[in-house]
């Protein structure tokens, strides 16, 4: 991986982007402002002393948005087509949710303006609210997705409170599956990190033997992350239900792998 | 003896000590013992300075493990009622995670199978732990000392 702001010397580069062809890009990206549940109260009624506080933390981010690059050094000069703040009140987690979203067609992306946005997004509410609260935290900046571009699109990958649907009680088999025969695959917890990908779907027709084993080597022939599988303390279920190698495999069952639990 | 009631709870909120308590004993006077057990959030585990802590489940197996570790415990020991609540999500130190109440007509019972369901709860339901430390985040190992004390029963 070499990192396009610094040439063969290291030292800080400007990337010219003068070949490249104009592309429609868009990023998204995400902060929080953690406060005190009366900050959040006072926020949300528009009682603060300063006024209306998400109007203005709004116009500050889109203006910064736009400043990027007299912000960043390296950062190119972008006409932006759009861009977007929005809030959220989580009165239960006691965060204001910062995301900003910014696009144009252009010959570079648009990530770094998205997280400036943000960051002074969330900075703003932080001036606005520290009359009241000086404890708050500005935490979580980060991107969430950006599309468009030559290294293609990214999602950041979600880290769920809980890994896939299903509500108590119930077992779920998550969406049917556009192909037919097929199984549905979760990775769940440390192991969906390892292999990078927290669920997808194989064709039975592509597994030797309609089995966990047969499972397991279909996908490590389609992917050698997926060799974290072989290692004896994953552990599987087939339809929530433990189960070993042998176990068979049959159309549109949900088949989880795992690491060993750790609960209680 | 009517059927032994089991209560099991997967939540994010926070719980109550004395939650399930009243359902367990509501028009009941067989009952002689009643044990409860807390698992609460360390601020000292595989590092020194846990900050926060992030549990993960697997909705649908989860609540189907612990209504069959609440079952096993009722098969192997005269409990008239179960009581299982644990939390998923983002925790603090000092935050309870798990409570167990087990009840009987006497409290060997009790005792014993409350012992049992933390045991298998810890090597059997589908939780995994992700420990927020000073130093950065990992996902919990699991213990050999816990694998050992399932195996006593």
């Amino acid at each position: 991986m070499q990192l396009t702001h610094l040439n063969t010397h290291g030292e800080a580069n400007m990337v010219d982007i003068g070949d490249k062809e104009p592309s429609r890009r868009e990023a998204v990206a995400s902060g929080r402002v953690r406060m005190a549940p009366a900050t959040l109260e006072l926020l949300g009624a528009g009682e603060l002393p300063k006024g209306d506080v998400l109007a203005t933390a709004r116009i500050a981010g889109i203006q910064a948005a736009k400043r990027t690059a007299e912000l960043i050094p390296l950062c190119h000069a972008l006409s932006l087509s759009k861009v977007s703040v929005d809030f959220t009140l989580d009165r239960d987690a006691g965060v204001v949710k910062v995301e900003a979203l910014c696009r144009l067609t252009e010959r570079t992306g648009v990530e770094m303006e998205a997280l400036t946005a943000v960051s002074v997004a969330c900075l703003t509410l932080y001036d606005m609210c520290k009359a009241v609260d000086k404890e708050m935290v500005i935490e979580a900046i980060q991107l969430e997705r950006k599309q468009g571009g030559v290294r293609g699109d990214y999602q950041r990958s979600r880290t769920p409170l809980v890994t896939g649907d299903g509500t108590p009680g119930e077992v779920s088999l998550g969406e049917r599956c556009e192909l037919s025969p097929c199984v549905k695959v979760k990775f769940l917890a440390e192991l969906r990190e390892r292999v990078g990908t927290s669920e997808l779907s194989l064709s039975l027709d592509r597994l030797q033997s309609r089995d966990v084993a047969g499972l397991k080597a279909a996908l490590i022939a389609q992917d050698a992350s997926f060799a974290v599988l072989e290692e004896p303390r994953t552990l599987c279920a087939i339809n929530q239900v433990m189960a070993n190698d042998a176990a068979l495999i049959t159309d549109e069952d949900e088949v989880a792998f795992f690491p060993p639990v750790t609960g209680g | 003896m009517s059927d032994p009631r089991i209560i099991v709870t997967v939540q994010e909120a926070a719980f109550d000590l004395d939650e399930g308590y009243a359902a367990l004993l509501e028009g009941r006077c067989d009952i002689g013992a009643v044990v409860g057990f807390t698992g609460l959030v360390r601020d000292f585990n595989e590092t020194p300075e846990v900050t926060a802590l992030t549990l993960e489940h697997y909705p649908g197996m989860t609540e189907r493990a612990l209504g069959d570790i609440a079952a096993q415990a009722c098969a192997r020991w005269a409990l008239t009622g179960v009581v299982i609540i644990h939390r998923v999500g983002r925790l603090a130190p000092g935050d309870p995670i798990v409570r167990v109440l087990a009840a009987s007509a006497h409290r060997r019972d009790a005792f014993e199978g409350c012992d049992f369901i933390m045991d298998i709860l810890k090597t059997r339901a589908p939780f995994w732990k992700k420990e927020h430390s000073t130093g950065g985040d990992y996902w919990v190992k699991e213990r050999e000392s816990d694998a050992r004390d399932a195996a006593r029963w």
